[in-house]
């Protein structure tokens, strides 16, 4: 009888809200076995959704956190590679049955469970967003678009005012929507999320408002986003964006559905979801022109839908992407009379059905927000809440709460004027510049509430007890509480739910905000997913005026301070603000009045004024004629023929010039090779090198270790290895080589900052980098034996520099021990990538497929990429970014031999003449310290390197510890003739390893004496260099341009690989098997919740002294 | 109740020389649209019939009124001020009575030779309550309609109690607003142009005039809210003689439905015939 099972389906909430942590505390291997067996069959049968998903959810927790941690679970498994490919194809079912029945075969083991987890949890998030895609499809307003699939069953009309023109100007008129944008008070902790307002609508509340905004010095607030509609004298869809400067003239219904093509992914998805091109013309292959003229009424007429944000930097977290859909689609459907008013503002069923329509655009551009985030639509503040699904909603019998919310807005009697005005001027809000992703923090939260994690419960009952608090300090006027409550939110349930949501950055800014203006701080305001972007300080209004200015000091000092080690996407910025009681907005432009906003003209009119004035189109002349006037004559209009100009003729590019300068002395400053560098580009472009050359020969025959290839040291090594270890450590013998050249790409996907110094978890009450935990370790060892050991940290010409100074600055945090850097003395640039190889990782790699809209934008984007790397030349440097962007170190082989280029392993063998053994391991392999019966295990056995494997389990991709042609060694992922072969191997490499220093030596043919001389030095590396294969690899770099816009481009670039040195066969290795969690790397962020969750952050604490 | 008098209006500036055009009707006989209409009211009983007229058309409208113009009597609406003001027109010669009300623009062809106005004004008077005639049309047409959402009465085939109408709904609204229980996905019921008003309509009418509406839609809205008001379902087919095509469509559909069928198939067959063969376009 299971003990699960009946807590998903109980009615009482007692019952129902009981953490799974504490069910299955006392629970052995065999009887979770048989919950899983239970509710899986349980899962498989049950009719409603929230029951099936949480059966999911608890599955993927037993199995990613307490089965593989029961006595008699082994570690080793084989996970079969049929149900990684299903995996990866999103065929969760399939997956699920290969790894159940290959459990039946092996019996419960960590490989197996660990891809068990990743297919529940999968599964569980893919039947949450089909519910979600069915539930935006089926509600009533918006089912009609998926049946239109041909112009002629096209029901819309463009309404006939919008059709005439303008009898003396000869211009039709513009419709302009203006939307503000919504910010929230409170979200109760990310209760807005679909799926979770969907399985417990009770608690899902927001109250926010609606505001204008600029940024400061920049004038009065308006509303921050606007759209403008007009008919137009040619049978095309035009859109343009304002600002992103991009624009389309779209002929065709299949360019209309290709998101990623441009940037104008957002106009698109408007126009499908306001149903102008409905979504039931996908894939028909329709030119334009029929719906155009339907629509119309007319032959040769068009539309032309231009959007505009009016400088508001990208990452406010006041969803002002989603406002703008929303905004976009308003005026789309006045246009077409789906809004009975064209001008004014909507009734409350059309709120809400352009709300729906945004969640729909949404889903269609492959993104996703809150269901509050189309709040700007509604007037000044409401209260948003998640509504019970009713007998006659779609939602009825599926979830217990429906896809909408309910909006209340509340009037000036229950929240006065005055309390409005006090807001506005004690609220100072701010963009922070940080750059997030947001994505796995929602993921996060939606985990653990339908896991009802005990903390994380209660902590979101308690903010919910906090928004009525909110609510009823503006009811009274009191907003020094309404602080006090935002503030407490922060520290409280908000950062018990996720940690992450706050920052070192945000802590700093809390902690000097509240120093400089002590009394009159009154709280912060965490706005959105997470803090770092957009934010708010409550201050008191005496000193609220002076105090923006002092804050935005504040910001941008902390900002300077912090910005090698902490991705940011810009500058801060200070807004003003104020609250819109209208909501979305349309006022109809006609006459000498209907033009399109300032920055369009210099967008659209240089193709214009180029061309003779014969050739010109009376529409065209009639529109260049009424810009020409109202740049005479209205004084906003003033500086729009200078940027005209600039547009016309662009002055030479002094920023491109300086970065070209730049990049060429740091390529100078750090040793680049160009003899070398010609060559690896004339081998990439004649294809003797590029991924698909990576591999070792198909010939090759790679088999997995044997048992005894590699000593398991999980269950204790004998006392005596821990005394020779121990005997080692005290007497100097022991440096500890910690590799922090690399950029960190996937961690911060390419945004460019030193990962070794980004502070990324609380450690005894402190944000902690991974600097300081790698030298707290030390320390720890250092008072266990006595002497500590010299900690060594590579670098390379990104992170020497910041490293330098941090440390300085920190003064080793404190590390009484010897501390050195080892820089680079290698550099490579980067190189646009050749079209063949990403074909290769694209189409022919197996690739994880993403849910079915978010794939299309993906396959979208790639077409585009792809075009992208013929028309930059493929193969020719990657020069069009900044400097540091545009070069790559090369790899962590040449890291050790660094040591010897670099004079830094010379002085300290002749300070340190006992120094013997180098303990290597990457910046992100926090478990790895100075074990000493490990290192007696390495000196016992003579080995000249021990390397530590883990059993593999299903996140650990990249090569393994394989037979090679009978010879045992360490075998990247790249180098795999075939992708299955990975799953054959047991083990994973960890990439720590002990070196001895004198065999180190042996095998470049060097004494300890030669390291003095600098040419036989790098004659000896060169020459070992040569044996190292070469692996050509994308990486994503970012360009960030405009106001926190960010491109992510890939790029080629080559790196060797310290591994490989295994290959070498007088170079004598030995290996040895350690625990998953000294072993374990941190590679993205997402990886943090479930690190802290299994206890691996705890035990990683315990061996710091901080 | 019983339902004695008709109002058909035909003096929309856009609509009124429709009426006067001349059709061939099913029995291979050329009668004026009028002709064919006033016919279709008689033979549903309708002993007085008003149609309200631009004024100075009563002449050219008398002429073509064939064999029913004795019971005809013409008002003029004295300046264009939409449908709602032209059916108020006919106020005083309603006087307080239920009627049937045709628009002049339309033509309708009974499946079963029977009339449509008949089996109309049949219901009404069995139901004692405002009908409309309506038929299930595709969203894509409905911008051409005013439509109407409602439940089936039980136990009555084609018979629904009107909850909502919408003058020319878009489709978002229509799925919204008009829900009819078994009505296939995408189709409403819209008004086939022919109702049975009792004399509250009069009123709204004349309420909704003097607030300036020019749509009769506004005030059977208010109707359905106040009265019983039920909508038939027709499976006959009506043609609106307004639209493109629309007196083409209608005269085919007369003759393909009357005597001479045999022979305009054979006209239509050989026009095809003659028409250059062309690849056919999409739609």
């Amino acid at each position: 009888m299971s003990r699960l099972v009946p807590v998903i389906t109980a009615d009482r909430e007692e019952v129902r809200n009981q953490p799974l942590d504490g069910l299955c505390a006392g629970l052995g291997a065999q009887e979770l076995m048989a919950e899983c067996a239970a509710l899986d069959a349980f899962r498989s049968r049950s009719e409603n959704l929230y029951e099936r998903v949480r059966a999911l959810f608890f599955l993927y927790s037993i199995h990613r956190f307490h089965l593989p941690f029961r006595e008699g679970v082994r570690a080793e498994g084989r996970i079969p590679f049929r149900g990684y490919l299903h995996l990866l194809e999103r065929r969760f079912e399939e997956a699920i049955g290969e790894f159940l029945a290959a459990q039946q075969e092996q019996g419960p083991n960590a490989a197996l469970s660990s891809a068990l987890a990743a297919a529940y949890r999968g599964l569980g998030f893919q039947t949450l967003a089909d519910q979600v895609r069915r539930s935006v499809r089926s509600t009533r307003g918006n089912q009609w678009m998926f049946r239109t699939g041909h112009p002629f069953d096209d029901p819309l009309r463009i309404r006939r005012e919008l059709l005439v023109a303008d009898p003396q100007t000869g211009l039709r008129p513009v419709l302009r929507e203006a939307t503000p944008v919504r910010m929230d008070f409170s979200h109760s902790a990310w209760s807005d999320i679909f799926f979770l307002g969907m399985d417990y609508p009770e608690g899902a509340r927001v109250f926010n408002t609606s505001i204008n905004l600029a940024v400061r010095g920049t004038g009065e607030p308006r509303p921050p986003v606007e759209a403008s509609f007009r008919v137009i004298d040619a049978p095309v869809l035009r859109l343009v964006s304002v600002d992103l400067g991009a624009e389309a003239e779209i002929h065709d219904t299949a360019e209309v559905f290709d998101f990623a093509r441009d940037y104008l992914g957002l106009l698109k998805a408007a126009v499908i979801a306001a149903g102008l091109v409905p979504p039931g013309m996908e894939g028909s292959g329709l030119d334009l022109s029929g719906l155009l003229e339907r629509l119309t009424g007319s032959r040769g007429l068009g539309i032309e839908l231009v959007s505009r944000v009016n400088d508001i930097p990208k990452g406010s977290r006041l969803a002002v992407s989603t406002s703008l859909l929303a905004c976009l689609i308003t005026v789309c459907m006045r246009a077409t009379g789906q809004i009975r008013a064209l001008t004014g503002g909507l009734e409350e069923m059309e709120r809400r059905t352009v709300a729906a329509r945004a969640i729909l655009g949404e889903w269609l551009g492959g993104s996703g927000g809150g269901w509050q985030d189309s709040g700007g639509v509604w007037p000044g503040m409401k209260l948003i809440e998640g509504v019970r699904a009713q007998e006659g909603d779609v939602e009825f019998g599926v979830s217990r709460g429906c896809l909408l919310p309910r909006h209340t807005v509340f009037s000036q009697e229950e929240i006065t004027a005055e309390t409005r005005r006090k807001l506005q001027q004690s609220l100072v809000l701010v963009h922070g510049g940080m750059a997030q992703d947001v994505g796995p923090v929602l993921e996060m939260v939606t985990e653990k509430y339908l896991l009802r994690l005990g903390a994380e419960w209660k902590a979101r009952l308690e903010a919910g007890a906090i928004l009525d608090e909110i609510i009823a300090c503006l009811r009274r006027g009191d907003i020094r509480g309404v602080g006090a409550c935002t503030q407490r939110n922060f520290e409280g349930p908000i950062q018990t739910i996720i940690p992450w949501a706050g920052n070192h950055y945000t802590d700093l800014l809390i902690e000097r905000a509240r120093r400089a203006f002590g009394e009159a701080y009154w709280g912060f305001w965490m706005l959105g997913g997470m803090a770092g972007g957009g934010m708010g300080f409550l201050l008191a209004p005496e000193a609220a005026g002076q105090g923006r200015d002092r804050l935005g000091e504040i910001l941008l000092a902390t900002k300077r301070e912090l910005e090698r080690g902490v991705p940011f996407a810009m500058d801060p910025v200070v807004y003003e603000f104020s609250i819109n009681e209208n909501g979305t907005w349309a006022e109809l432009l006609s006459g000498a009045d209907a033009l399109m906003p300032p920055g369009y003209y210099t967008l659209r009119a240089p193709a214009l004024l180029r061309r003779e004035a014969r050739l010109l189109s009376p529409g065209e002349r009639r529109e260049l004629e009424a810009f020409a006037a109202a740049c005479r004559s209205r004084e906003s209009w003033a500086g729009m023929a200078h940027a005209l100009f600039e547009r016309l003729l662009p002055g030479t590019d002094a920023g491109a010039a300086a970065n070209r300068r730049a990049l060429e002395e740091l390529l100078a400053a750090n040793g680049f090779d160009p003899v070398q560098h010609e060559k690896i580009r004339a081998d990439l472009r004649s294809g003797r090198i590029g991924l698909a050359q990576n591999r070792l020969p198909v010939t090759a025959r790679i088999e997995d270790a044997r048992e005894e290839d590699a000593t398991d040291a999980r269950r204790g090594l004998p006392e005596r290895l821990r005394r020779l270890g121990e005997e080692a450590l005290a007497g100097g013998a022991l440096a500890i080589v910690t590799l922090a050249g690399g950029m960190g790409t996937r961690w911060t996907r390419g945004a460019g900052v030193v990962k070794a110094l980004n502070p990324f978890v609380k450690m005894r009450g402190r944000w902690r980098n991974f600097v300081e935990i790698h030298l707290a370790k030390s320390r720890k060892c250092m008072r266990h034996s006595g002497a500590g050991p010299v900690h060594i940290f590579t670098t390379s010409f990104m992170t020497h520099a910041p490293m330098e100074q941090w440390l300085r600055r920190e003064n080793n945090y404190g590390y009484e021990g010897p501390v050195a850097l080892s820089s680079g003395r290698s550099i490579g640039l980067r190189l646009v990538p050749m079209a063949r190889d990403l074909h290769f990782a694209w189409e022919e790699m197996p690739q994880q497929v993403l849910d079915e809209q978010k794939q299309k934008v993906r396959e979208s984007a790639r077409a585009a990429l792809i075009q992208w790397a013929r028309s930059m030349g493929e193969g020719s440097d990657y020069t069009d970014n900044v400097p540091a962007q545009c070069v790559h170190p090369v790899g962590h082989w040449y890291e050790v031999p660094n040591l010897l280029l670099n004079g830094v392993l010379a002085r300290l063998l002749e300070e340190r003449p006992g120094l013997r053994y180098l303990l290597l391991h990457n910046i992100d392999t926090l478990g790895a310290w100075a074990d000493p019966a490990l290192l007696g295990l390495h000196i016992d056995s003579g080995a000249a390197m021990t390397c530590e494997v883990i059993a593999r389990e299903m996140e650990d991709r990249g090569g393994g510890l394989a037979r090679v042609d009978g010879r045992l060694r360490l075998v990247e992922g790249l180098a795999l003739p075939d992708e299955r072969l990975e799953f054959e191997l047991s083990y994973y490499n960890t990439n720590t390893m002990w070196i001895s220093i004198d065999a180190l030596l042996d095998v470049f043919g060097l004494a300890r004496a030669d390291l003095a001389d600098e040419a036989k030095t790098r004659e000896a590396v060169r020459r070992v260099a040569a044996r190292m294969p070469a692996y050509v690899t994308l990486k994503d770099v970012k360009k960030r341009w405009g106001k926190g816009q960010e491109d992510i481009f890939p790029v080629s670039q080559y790196e060797k690989i310290w591994g490989d040195m295994t290959a070498l066969p007088e170079w004598r290795c030995a290996y040895v098997v350690v625990e998953r969690r000294r072993g374990q790397q941190l590679k993205e962020v997402a990886q943090l919740d479930g690190w802290l969750r299994e206890g691996t952050a705890a035990w990683v604490e315990t061996l710091c002294d901080f | 109740m019983r339902v004695k008098k008709c109002v058909l209006t035909a003096a929309a500036p856009s609509q009124r020389r429709l009426p006067l055009q001349v059709l061939v009707d099913r029995d291979g006989e050329e009668r004026s649209v009028l002709a064919i209409l006033l016919e279709e009211a008689a033979r549903a009983g309708m002993e007085e019939i008003a149609v309200v007229v631009h004024p100075g058309d009563e002449e050219e409208y008398a002429a073509v009124a064939g064999e029913h113009a004795a019971r005809v009597r013409f008002l003029p609406q004295p300046e264009p001020r939409g449908y709602a003001h032209a059916l108020w027109c006919a106020r005083e010669f309603a006087s307080g009575e239920p009627f049937l009300h045709m628009v002049g623009d339309h033509l309708y062809v009974s499946r079963d030779g029977a009339g449509c106005a008949a089996r109309l004004v049949a219901v009404a008077q069995q139901e004692k309550c405002s009908v409309s005639a309506v038929q299930a049309t595709r969203e894509g047409q409905l911008t051409q309609f005013g439509a109407v959402g409602g439940q089936r009465v039980h136990g009555r085939e084609g018979l629904y109690r009107i909850d909502a109408v919408l003058e020319k709904p878009t489709p978002t609204e229509a799925e919204q607003k008009l829900f009819v229980p078994g009505l296939r996905a995408g189709h409403y019921l819209c008004f086939f142009g022919m109702h049975v008003f009792t004399p509250l309509v009069m009123e709204l009418l004349g309420e909704a005039v003097s607030a300036g509406g020019r749509s009769v839609t506004d005030a059977l809205a208010l109707l359905a809210q106040k009265e019983r008001y039920l909508a038939l379902e027709m499976t006959d087919r009506r043609y609106d003689l307004g639209a493109r095509y629309g007196l083409l469509h209608a005269q085919l559909a007369l003759a393909l439905a009357g005597t001479d069928r045999a022979e305009i198939l054979a006209g239509l067959v050989e026009l095809l015939a003659l028409q250059p063969a062309q690849a056919g376009g999409r739609g």
